[in-house]
């Protein structure tokens, strides 16, 4: 009891005095990593020494069915030892994911850890680069921790199989969308419409040849003139008229407006059409027609 | 007299202005008054920053978080009690009908003692998880406090935590580090936007129960940063809830302690401000927003008439411009919101399913407000439509703003005439040509003499 008593003031001491001396270290000895493809025996596939100080030169290829496995003894200081955490760390720099898994330890310091895809979080099945292996050793008490990288790992996996979403509801922004509006209406060329429309102008003058040459003519209207004029121009104005009235209604006038005027002229032309046809049928009587 | 009054009302607004944006009423749920003390660094700034603390032990018959149907509190801080539970008044319903009626909440968990199984299951309701047998407690090797836990490594030192994504408005970062003691993890769940981390434990942490001498490795849950230290809830209302690992954290003792990082410097705990913004954040003093206008109108060089503002109707194809004026609570004061960074405010123009959704620009300051707007085409389907925005975020409260207007077709003189459309030249000439030769015809009815050669054949 006094010889522990009178220990402890010396050991603290002695720590104060030599504080590298006194703070252990965790780290591992006799650690290899091993990727086993399926069916393959127990020393098939790639193996290779893992140093504690410096890690592998290229990274360890880990293919779709591959069972990768790292086996070590954890020593604190230079005598192996169990300690409270023991884990292999998974980490992707870039995207800052990490995920452990941890060795099973015996109470001698032999540890190992065996992995497949599968145990893999989708989200590191469809990383671009390879990530980061490192080898987490800690326990309690003031010996110093050990985290380093180990070895890179490349997780390789066959393209053709499709990863299943991982995709979770998470509030952000959303891609913009902007309306497909559809095509205005589109015009045939210019030059067809003018022939066409040429075409139907054309219309008129070969109607008018035509009649000419059937003999149509217009020797009636001095004789015609005489007897009747006022009825024979008014309904000829009033017939003019009420197609200038389809014309305003086409291009500004409503309905309203054009009933009105429409009325007045067909009255006008009511009364002097009457007239005048009357003066044609006196034309007919007269064996004129 | 008068100057009496003024002086009262100056004080009463003071005093409001110093106020969480959502209430003063402040529950704070602990085991007895000896434990009071322990926090009274908290209690004072918390009475500083306005809030009405009434204090009330889990035990007690006269506690309820409801008076005549309604919330007696605005708020509610609940301590781990030492008892097994929170019990009757504080049943996990309970507590979840306080948040629906948008209390908002702080819940400490402390990995000292196992977390009752009333509070495991309240957790689970909102998808946060703690560990299997509710007694874990998370250490790392790497970040641990070498004055106080050089043994244990049970007291974590934490950076303040940035920004959860990079999107997203840090509310709770800063200078220093936090020492949070005897930590009880959380997982959080995947499939709700509702849930956020707060603080994660660093890679290296794991979480483990300390009345088992050795993990084995099955027995590890989760680790590195799945592992949440301070978790939220903000609910579809904005009623917030938030979970700290750590109560100690809240101590006096942590408020002003010292502490060292493996191989660091001694340095003072940031803990009262990062618990300050912990607190303003949950009590709505930071992170709620407000819109205070909304106008859209149809897109014009000028100034736009007040009878032409917000109408009920627009034309498909009409050009529109939308604006929406924005507020942040700071604190005491509503400050001009700007959205974060690589985060866009969108406006949806929807009938059933968004036909647009454009990012909204900033165009225009007010003194309380960032004026954000766009313009577009309606599309050319007639329907009802609403202009909406829907503004979710984590840490922010929720937005969503939807204006009904009808969309309606061209109307029959709103159409190019005909004569403007080259295709429909042919018809037009084709009915004034008939028109013309009517006209020809008549004439030549009225006037034309029989040609001779028909007399002869007659006779």
């Amino acid at each position: 009891m006094h010889l522990w008593q009178a220990t402890v003031p010396f050991c603290l001491l002695a720590s104060a005095a030599l504080p590298a001396a006194a703070a252990s270290a965790w780290g591992f000895t006799d650690a290899t990593v091993a990727v086993q493809p399926k069916g393959a025996g127990i020393n098939g596939g790639v193996k290779e020494e893992l140093s504690s100080s410096k890690p592998l030169a290229n990274p360890v290829s880990f293919a779709g069915a591959d069972t990768l496995r790292v086996t070590l003894t954890t020593q604190e200081g230079s005598s192996a030892k169990r300690p409270h955490q023991a884990f292999l760390l998974l980490k992707d720099n870039q995207s800052g994911l990490d995920i452990s898994y941890p060795f099973t330890v015996k109470e001698n310091g032999k540890s190992r850890v065996e992995l497949t895809q599968k145990e893999l979080p989708l989200q590191f099945l469809t990383l671009p680069g390879p990530v980061d292996a490192r080898i987490l050793i800690g326990g309690f008490g003031n010996s110093e921790a050990y985290d380093h990288s180990v070895f890179k790992l490349s997780i390789d996996r066959d393209p053709n199989i499709p990863i299943p979403t991982t995709e979770a509801p998470r509030y952000g922004k959303l891609p913009e969308i902007h309306h497909i509006f559809n095509n205005d209406p589109s015009n045939p060329p210019i030059v067809l419409t003018l022939a066409f429309v040429g075409a139907v102008i054309a219309a008129l003058p070969v109607l008018a040849g035509l009649w000419l040459f059937l003999g149509a003519n217009v020797n009636h209207l001095p004789t015609a003139l005489k007897s009747a004029p006022l009825p024979h121009a008014v309904f000829l104005a009033s017939l003019a008229a009420f197609e200038g009235i389809f014309f305003l209604y086409y291009t500004s006038w409503n309905l309203f407006q054009i009933l009105p005027a429409a009325a007045a002229v067909g009255a006008v032309a009511f009364v002097s059409g009457s007239r005048a046809l009357g003066e044609v049928q006196g034309r007919r009587f007269a064996g004129l027609r | 007299m008068r100057w009496c009054l003024a002086l009262l009302l100056f004080c009463f607004l003071a005093a409001v202005n110093a106020l969480s944006s959502s209430g003063s009423r402040l529950l704070v749920v602990l085991d007895d008054s000896t434990e009071k003390s322990l926090y009274s660094t908290l209690w004072s700034d918390l009475e500083g920053r306005g809030y009405d603390l009434a204090f009330e032990s889990p035990k007690s018959d006269s506690l309820s978080l409801f008076q005549h149907g309604e919330r007696a509190y605005d708020h509610l801080l609940i301590l781990p009690p030492k008892s097994k539970g929170l019990g009757p008044n504080l049943t996990p319903k309970n507590i979840l009908d306080f948040l629906d009626k948008d209390g908002n909440i702080i819940l400490a968990l402390s990995g000292r003692a196992s977390t009752s199984s009333a509070v495991s299951s309240l957790l689970l309701e909102v998808d946060i998880h703690l560990a299997n047998d509710r007694s874990a407690v998370v250490v790392d090797h790497f970040n641990y406090d070498t004055v106080s836990a050089a043994e244990k490594h049970d007291v974590l030192l934490l950076n303040r935590p940035g920004p959860l994504r990079s999107d997203i408005k840090a509310f709770f970062d800063g200078e220093g580090v936090i020492a949070l003691p005897r930590v009880a993890p959380q997982t959080l769940g995947n499939t709700s936007p509702l849930v956020s981390p707060i603080l994660r434990a660093p890679e290296t942490a794991y979480a483990y129960n300390p009345k088992e001498e050795m993990p084995s490795a099955d027995d590890i849950e989760a680790t590195g940063s799945q592992l949440s230290i301070v978790s939220a809830m903000q609910s579809r209302s904005s009623a917030r809830f938030t979970i700290l690992g750590s109560v100690e954290a809240l101590e006096d003792q942590w408020f002003s302690a010292t502490v060292k990082t493996v191989g660091g410097k001694k340095t003072p705990t940031a803990n009262r401000e990062f618990v300050k913004q912990l607190t303003a954040w949950t009590f709505k003093e930071t992170g709620v927003l407000k819109v205070n206008n909304i106008e859209h109108h149809l897109a014009t060089d000028g100034e736009i008439a007040a009878e032409d503002l917000n109408p009920k109707i627009y034309r498909i194809k009409n050009e529109t411009f939308f604006s929406i004026e924005m507020s942040e609570y700071d604190y005491d004061k509503w400050v001009p919101f700007e959205v974060p960074a690589g985060d866009e405010l969108q406006l949806e123009f929807t009938m059933l399913s968004p036909f647009h959704r454009l990012n909204l620009q900033p165009t225009g300051r007010t003194e309380t407000g960032v004026i954000y707007s766009t313009q577009f085409v309606t599309p050319d389907q007639h329907g009802i439509f609403s202009f909406r925005v829907n503004y979710k975020r984590p840490f922010l409260t929720n937005v969503e703003e939807k204006h009904e207007v009808t969309v309606r077709h061209f109307a029959h003189d709103e159409y190019p005439r005909s004569w403007a459309i080259s295709g429909g030249w042919v018809w037009i000439a084709g009915l004034w040509s008939v028109i013309a030769g009517f006209l020809a015809f008549v004439v030549v009815w009225l006037y034309s003499a029989p040609v001779a050669d028909k007399n002869k054949k007659t006779q």
